[in-house]
């Protein structure tokens, strides 16, 4: 997140004036941008408690009966106990793992495809630019929740397992929320694209005889970098938010795995109004991240390019 | 302009062309899915023959673009076949649920409207007020709070102080209005909240671009009373983006709608969508979001064209 936090900032300073030491941007980040500050806070305690799960006073997010079952949140379990008799507090850590997990492989492969899709419509132009935006409309025309739906009943038997690091499901729910959101990321560097190609120093590198490739590497990408970040810190909160509506459908992670989404959905529901505190925090904790990002993504976006300000 | 709308009007057809194409083959492509759904029909024992004669019934031993090809044919003249699941035309079906989520979305998208354009507007005119400070952090925390969290809150809370629920028996409008609108109004709020809160920071951002522009000061500065300059001038100037954005988030409140009806138990065209593809009942499956997803691609279309009343600048 640093490491986002400094790139972002030391591209605002590069329009004002450059940065006197290396730091410097951060500052100016965290003392301009208050509720962007909490809300990079916020991203990194999340981040810490999903990581460091295992260690932060947790039980077995999945294993039956390992804690009273339906009781009240207490010294002992914060945040309850649900049916099953699992920590709820465990079950909102492991479930942040997932949806970080998701949201994370989502928009790092929707980024990418979306941008090396842009620029190569950008570049070729003509019949497979027309060919790129027409396939990106008819996907953007269904709404997200409905194409991924499809999807899962499409795909849901023929997926390859990856092991430990995404279960076959998971796998399933970062193509079906790619498959959504790299078109709408496509639309937004084409366009980028196409107006950077008609800016003066496009033209001047052609004039000194520079390559369209060596233009479009050298030249455009550099300057799609600011908007990429922009692009991604609205995208993430998005795909997190799609994930677990996925989950809280029955369509997303496997049964019984910790995910925000499916702890309010499904048998648990029968039991929200007798206790009340399985179905809050995993609501709360899914709600503060989305809004952990969108704070931050704002303030990234006021800082990277003020012509956006306030914007969405 | 009739050009503009000519052109669109006939993009239309090729964009549920490619989208039907594209639903069709993700859904029939793979051999023996639809025939497997009719397999819990029939006796295990029995199964390579009545799997046969399912597939000949459904013709699905025909190859890909037949098959497509009789769809979009039938589906053409309003027939999207009969179910996998209980054999009765989708039509009728699709018909009944219609008008439910018509209602949901027409009601939510009104909500939005009445609730998202004063809080942009009172926003945008005190800048950097606490009025404005306190109203985008709720507008950000609205986009920020999922819908089926907010459905949730909505049953369990107030169920838990007052021992209040929502009607669950859901009764059709032209039955009996008050008591429909008493039950569809809570999926409408919960919808609500997250696109009221984005038109508000839609509206909000479009207006302040427009407060300190040249024009404007010469409204003011010809007299007129600041309320006639916010709202003839500057609001109307960004009533583009906000149609923009309330027809996108018409978008949103179709796919939301699987998730409002689920919850709340409404019997939409949203939780038939949700049903067929957990049932794997493709033909239904099929027929309901080809429905999405026309009525998207229309909304679109509107929304594109009321550009052109809205701002006489635009010129297609």
């Amino acid at each position: 997140m640093t490491e986002t936090t400094e790139a972002a900032a030391a591209l605002g300073q590069e329009a004002i004036q450059p940065p006197a030491r290396r730091g410097a941007g951060v500052l100016r980040f965290l003392r301009q941008q208050r509720l962007g500050t909490i809300g990079a806070v916020l991203i990194i305690l999340m981040t810490i408690g999903a990581i460091a799960a295992p260690v932060l006073g947790t039980s077995d997010p999945e294993g039956f009966g390992v804690a009273p079952i339906l009781e009240g949140p207490s010294g002992s379990h914060i945040f309850g106990t649900n049916r099953e008799g699992r920590d709820v507090w465990s079950r909102v850590l492991y479930g942040g793992r997932v949806s970080l997990k998701i949201g994370l492989a989502t928009v790092v492969v929707a980024a990418l495809g979306g941008t090396a899709l842009a620029l190569l419509a950008g570049y070729l132009g003509g019949p497979v630019d027309f060919a790129f935006g027409r396939v990106a409309d008819v996907l953007i025309a269904f709404p997200s929740i409905l194409f991924a739906l499809t999807l899962h009943a499409s795909l849901r038997d023929e997926l390859p397992n990856l092991g430990e690091v995404l279960a076959a499901e998971e796998f399933l729910l970062v193509v079906a929320i790619c498959i959504v959101f790299t078109p709408v990321i496509f639309r937004i560097m084409r366009g980028n694209v196409l107006e950077q190609r008609a800016a003066i120093y496009v033209e001047s590198a052609r004039v000194i005889g520079a390559s369209e490739v060596r233009i479009m590497w050298r030249h455009i990408f550099p300057n799609l970098v600011g908007l990429l970040l922009i692009v991604m810190s609205t995208t993430l909160p998005a795909a997190i938010l799609t994930e677990s509506a996925l989950s809280f459908l029955g369509v997303g992670v496997q049964q019984g795995t910790p995910s925000w989404g499916a702890d309010l959905s499904g048998t648990n529901r029968a039991y929200f109004v007798s206790a009340p505190w399985i179905a809050i925090f995993p609501g709360l904790a899914l709600s503060i991240t989305v809004l952990a990002f969108n704070l931050f993504g704002d303030a990234l976006r006021d800082t990277l390019d003020p012509r956006l300000r306030g914007q969405r | 302009m009739q050009a503009y709308i000519a052109r669109r009007l006939i993009a239309v057809p090729f964009m549920l062309f490619g989208m039907s194409l594209l639903l069709f083959w993700l859904l029939f492509l793979r051999p023996g899915n639809a025939a497997l759904t009719g397999f819990g029909l029939v006796s295990p024992d029995q199964n390579a023959q009545a799997i046969a004669s399912l597939e000949e019934e459904f013709g699905l031993d025909k190859p890909f673009f037949v098959q497509y090809g009789k769809w979009a044919w039938n589906a053409l003249q309003g027939d999207f076949g009969i179910s996998l699941k209980n054999r009765r035309p989708v039509t009728p079906e699709i018909r009944s649920r219609l008008p439910v989520t018509a209602e949901l979305g027409l009601l939510t998208v009104l909500l939005t409207a009445v609730i998202g354009l004063p809080v942009g507007i009172i926003s945008a005119i005190r800048p950097g007020t606490f009025l404005d400070g306190l109203l985008r952090i709720v507008t950000i925390s609205g986009i920020s709070v999922p819908n089926f969290w907010v459905a949730t809150l909505v049953i369990t809370l107030p169920a838990i102080w007052w021992a209040w629920t929502p009607l669950w028996e859901y009764v059709r409008f032209e039955d009996d209005p008050i008591n429909n609108l008493k039950i569809v109004i809570w999926p409408a709020v919960t919808l609500a909240i997250a696109t009221a809160a984005y038109v508000a920071r839609i509206v909000r951002s479009s207006m302040l671009e427009t407060l300190y522009s040249d024009y404007v000061r010469t409204a003011r500065a010809k007299g007129l009373r600041e309320r006639a300059v916010v709202l003839r001038h500057v609001f109307r100037s960004s009533m583009i983006a906000v149609i923009t954005v309330i027809g996108i988030q018409l978008g949103a409140v179709l796919g939301g709608s699987v998730i409002a009806e689920q919850i709340f138990g409404i019997p939409g065209l949203g939780l038939l969508v949700f049903e067929s593809v957990v049932s794997i009942d493709y033909t239904v499956a099929l027929a309901a979001i080809m429905v999405f997803a026309f009525m998207f691609t229309i909304v679109n279309l509107v929304v594109d064209v009321s550009y052109t009343f809205v701002d006489p600048r635009i010129r297609y």
